[in-house]
């Protein structure tokens, strides 16, 4: 029985890793290559003549390619930091109010909510573009967050309603008892029991705004604001692709939230199974 | 009462977090870049920033500082048209292409660039200028004058025993053939046939090269006569595919990629529709080819002898929308200068190069570079320049990119075999009709 | 025994709401009023034109070809992702050595930029020069170079959503995990006295408990999937083959100028993911008490 559960794991475990790391292997692989070597058939399951020039030319220097990505990873950073932040706060309170209250038309305000998810994209591109002119937001950091956090507060809230409702009643009762009011209660009890959803979603909402390209490619104009993935883009020629260079521009944008993830996710991982109400 | 004080107790602390919340946001966020004091203009383009020491002398002589900005060229026509269409300003100068002039005209997204150069006098200088031209306004000002050329690995049809090089359409095919038949390559002959814009600008040089045009003057099809140059050109196309010349998995391969992934490592031993300017940037390079010194470039092989190469010059205009029209006015007529522009292209050291820049569009910046030799084939490209022509004279139409999005959906769906030449061409002929009927 | 109005639920909603209506509704409302508008600058002038834009989009055959290549999608997509999802997450429920590092790896393909995962996937179904073309030659699978895009539809397909199903499963197994940290230990103790296995408690403890998690994880998969523009616009070009509802409202929108008919489209999208998303939710969605 243990012996077979322990096999189950390790299956698992050895399926994950294949699944995300094949395809990245090919990722870095193919940024330690020159375009020629990419093409070259049979393909090489390990770069022939391994070399930083491809990370050299993006990172190192005062060329204008190394200039424009380190300045587009401070601009994502600081793009999808602060849209996490605020995002993950404003949908906590009110998730904690659509889950544990009772107040007219909760279902109703609920619904629209989650309901603005189902808008593609295109459909919000140009009137958020027109909406972000009329404020003077286009090209500032605050345009693009504000847009982010509009975009990703429904699927925060849906996700932290969903964990809050599921807490038992009993912490509640426990807190009236003791004559704290609803927002002790929020912060005391249903806060640190809601942390590994509150880490899922600040995870996922990171992820989400790490990965967006078509809002911030219309709403900023210049290199003051451009995230990362708009640069990245750009490293594309009109009439040749750097298959090498963006393969390594790649390597970098992934690295930050690897990292971010590696020193993050215990608190995805922590919580109730840890044994915090029994 | 209690529940009161709870009330307000409790937004307090609501307040709170969100000014903290906030705080973090506005504090690190609000300031955009402010314009500096003298005036700051914005170029937007699908190309590298300009060598530093060019712009600084741009900036010293007229007091215009350049701030650039690099867009990939999609993303770029996706930020044009959300830009016009939000009627918001986004760039004091932006990217022209020539296959947007009739759309960018007709839509008065662009300002009239004769108000504020003078085209009668550049037009001499400028064979191109007349396409950047609609409705009697100049959209843009084409400033690399790039086009579409033949390009042939030499080593590969001397090994098939080839040595006089093809001048007509027939000899060419014959030759293919011969490549294929002493199997030095498998499949000798690059077409990108995924569906997307290469392929359409391929059919449009085949097009010239059986000896025809696409659309008249009055944007109405000319390639539905089975006897048409655009007729033959898609059945010649798509023929290749059919009888092995072409290898079956480019049914899905772009045409960066067929030059890149095929082109460049010998596997294909021709692109008859390649872009100008891909031997010394991709072909020569050893980084990026293993065919150096083996490629080169083919005066294209017409009906009955070469014929002229179709045109695709990257232009540079002004959005009603911009700033500082004015300024970017001043930019546009340094950066379309003759000796400018060959500085661009490498006559003057690599200090003055910009990357990725090919070809003058002025008669007197490619005079220079010839006199200084600088460039790779540069005699024959010259040469082929200068025989050049437009794919359409009088402008591409307003509905270009719809009509193009028929070309390559159907030319893509006939070589893929669902759909036979004869559908496909009578399908795209029956948007060409009715686009230009105006519906 | 009538309650004064509690304002606490509203002051706390208020920023969510806000920030909804001002920068979700407003830009919504003004495409569904724009949907029944001729909006087609480069052919003024705009005009009320009721279903006309409708009427026309369900005329286009591109838009036709891709709403059944988009159902393809969504039946692959939603399914691989969620069952990948729950099956990932289960593995990482428990404590065991190197399972934050094998989060963090999880990630990955979500952190890649599109245009990078674009040129990854084509470099690996490529049939000139792809990497599983290699790999598959090398091990005498095939004897030549084989074409995985373009030419068989559900193949094409498949090969296409199966780079959608590489990116969003993390966001599946999160979204699952996240649900599943809340199960709390004793239940499975119970269980395991109760003599039922590993695949008995799957069934009957974790999968009931689970489902607000599945129900999030399918809606967003049903979104994604809806709206797949990049992975076919790189992979297979505007090709029927493979095109998409997404890609469609863009080349209406922004090739071909006629932003009306977008609108009415991007309205049929939103229409129909709000259809069977809550139809879907309702299925899955149980509320769970324990």
């Amino acid at each position: 029985m243990k012996l077979h559960k322990k096999g189950f794991r390790r299956f698992g475990v050895g399926v994950i890793l294949s699944w995300s790391l094949v395809p990245i292997y090919w990722v870095i692989n193919t940024s330690f290559q020159t375009d020629a070597q990419i093409s070259d058939t049979p393909a090489h399951l390990f770069p022939p003549t391994p070399g930083w020039a491809n990370y050299k030319a993006l990172l190192i220097g005062d060329g204008e390619l190394p200039s424009m990505i380190r300045r587009a990873t401070i601009n994502i950073f600081i793009e999808c930091i602060s849209a996490t932040i605020i995002t993950v706060v404003l949908a906590s309170l009110a998730a904690y109010a659509f889950a544990r209250m009772e107040f007219k038309g909760r279902k109703f305000f609920l619904f629209v909510v989650v309901m603005t998810m189902a808008f593609p994209t295109y459909t919000t591109l140009i009137p958020m573009y027109r909406i972000m002119a009329m404020v003077h937001l286009v090209n500032t950091y605050l345009g693009i967050i504000l847009c982010y956090v509009s975009g990703f507060l429904p699927l925060a809230t849906w996700i932290l309603f969903s964990y809050m409702q599921s807490l038992p009643l009993a912490i509640e009762e426990a807190g009236s008892v003791d004559g704290a009011s609803r927002m002790q209660i929020f912060r005391l009890i249903v806060l640190p029991l809601t942390m590994p959803a509150i880490a899922s979603t600040a995870v996922i909402t990171f992820l989400f705004a790490w990965a967006q390209f078509i809002f911030p490619l219309v709403l900023a104009s210049d290199q003051s604001t451009q995230p990362l993935t708009v640069i990245v883009a750009a490293i594309q020629g009109r009439h040749i692709v750097p298959y090498s260079l963006l393969s390594t521009a790649g390597v970098i944008a992934l690295s930050v939230p690897a990292v971010i993830a590696l020193l993050t996710n215990r608190f995805i991982v922590s919580g109730l199974i840890n044994g915090s109400v029994k | 009462m209690q529940n009161a004080i709870k009330i307000s107790k409790s937004q307090k602390s609501i307040a709170i977090v969100v000014a903290v919340a906030s705080a973090f946001g506005f504090a690190s966020l609000a300031a955009p870049a402010k314009a500096a004091s003298p005036v700051t203009i914005s170029v937007v383009l699908a190309a590298p920033p300009l060598p530093p020491a060019m712009l600084a002398e741009f900036t010293k002589a007229t007091g215009i500082n350049v701030k650039w900005t690099q867009v990939d060229w999609d993303s770029l026509q996706t930020k044009i048209a959300a830009g016009s269409t939000a009627n918001t300003y986004y760039a004091d100068a932006t990217d022209v292409d020539w296959s947007r002039v009739g759309q960018l005209g007709k839509l008065n997204w662009f300002l009239p660039m004769e108000k504020y150069l003078d085209t009668k006098a550049l037009a001499t200088d400028m064979p191109q200028l007349s396409s950047f031209t609609k409705n009697g306004h100049v959209v843009g000002i084409p400033y690399d004058a790039s086009f579409m050329v033949t390009t042939v690995n030499k080593a590969l049809f001397a090994k098939a025993g080839i040595t006089k090089m093809p001048t007509t359409i027939d000899e060419y095919t014959a030759d293919l053939k011969a490549v294929k038949a002493k199997n030095v390559v498998q499949y000798p002959l690059n077409i990108p046939f995924a569906a997307a814009e290469g392929l359409s600008t391929y059919w449009y040089e085949t097009t010239g090269a059986f000896g025809g045009h696409i659309l008249d003057a009055a944007g109405k099809p000319l390639f539905t006569d089975p006897a048409s140059a655009g007729y033959k050109a898609a059945a010649w196309m798509v023929n290749a595919v059919k009888t092995g010349l072409v290898p079956p998995g480019n049914i899905n391969v772009a045409d960066s990629q067929g030059q890149q992934t095929l082109m460049a490592k010998g596997k294909v031993a021709s692109t008859f529709s390649d872009y100008s300017g891909n031997v010394g940037s991709l072909y020569d390079v050893a980084a990026s080819s293993s065919v150096v010194h083996q490629v080169q470039y083919l005066a294209t092989p017409g009906a009955s002898g070469p014929t002229s190469n179709l045109g695709n010059p990257d232009g540079i205009g002004i959005p009603v929308k911009a700033k500082n029209p004015a300024a970017a006015a001043k930019f546009i007529s340094w950066f379309t200068d003759g000796k400018n522009m060959a500085d661009f292209a490498g006559a003057n050291g690599t200090a003055r190069t910009w990357v990725g820049y090919f070809f003058p569009s002025r008669l007197s910046g490619i005079a220079i570079l010839n006199k200084k030799g600088s460039i790779i084939g540069g005699d024959v490209l010259a040469g082929m320049l200068k025989t050049s022509a437009a794919v359409f004279p009088q402008g591409a139409p307003a509905w270009y990119p719809e009509f193009s999005g028929a070309v390559y959906t159907n030319l893509h769906a006939a070589a893929a075999g669902t759909m036979t030449v004869d559908a496909a061409i009578k399908a795209i002929g029956a948007v060409a009709t009715k686009l230009s009927s105006g519906k | 025994m009538k309650k004064k109005t509690d304002f606490l639920p509203y002051a706390l909603i208020s920023p969510l709401i806000i920030f909804i209506v001002l920068l979700a509704l407003t830009p919504a409302a003004f495409t569904t009023i724009a949907a029944f508008f001729k909006v087609q600058p480069l052919n003024p002038p705009t005009h009320f034109s009721g279903l006309e834009n409708f009427r026309d989009i369900l005329h286009n055959a591109n838009v036709i070809s891709s709403l059944g290549n988009t159902f393809i999608y969504i039946i692959i997509g939603v399914t691989l992702s969620t069952v990948l999802g729950i099956y990932f997450a289960v593995i990482l429920q428990r404590r065991f050595v190197g399972r934050s590092i094998l989060i963090a790896v999880l990630i990955l393909p979500w952190a890649l930029p599109g245009v990078v995962e674009g040129i990854l996937w084509t470099g690996i179904w490529d049939a000139n020069t792809g990497v599983l073309n290699s790999v598959l030659k090398s091990m005498h699978l095939i004897t030549h170079y084989q074409v995985f895009l373009g030419q068989h539809k559900f193949l094409t397909i498949l090969a296409i959503e199966v780079v959608q199903v590489w990116q969003i499963t993390p966001l599946s197994t999160i979204l699952i995990l996240a649900v599943l940290q809340n199960i709390p230990d004793d239940l499975y103790e119970a269980a395991t006295i109760d003599g039922s296995n590993g695949r008995k408690s799957f069934r009957y403890l974790t999968l009931p408990l689970i489902r607000p998690g599945i129900a999030i994880a399918v809606v967003q998969s049903i979104i994604a999937t809806l709206n797949i523009f990049d992975q076919p616009y790189i992979l297979n070009g505007a090709a029927s083959t493979a095109n998409s509802l997404a890609m469609e409202t863009y080349a209406v929108s922004f090739q071909n100028l006629n932003f009306g008919q977008g609108y009415a489209l991007s309205l049929l999208i939103t229409l129909f993911t709000l259809f069977i998303s809550v139809i879907v939710a309702k299925f899955i969605y149980k509320k769970v008490e324990y």
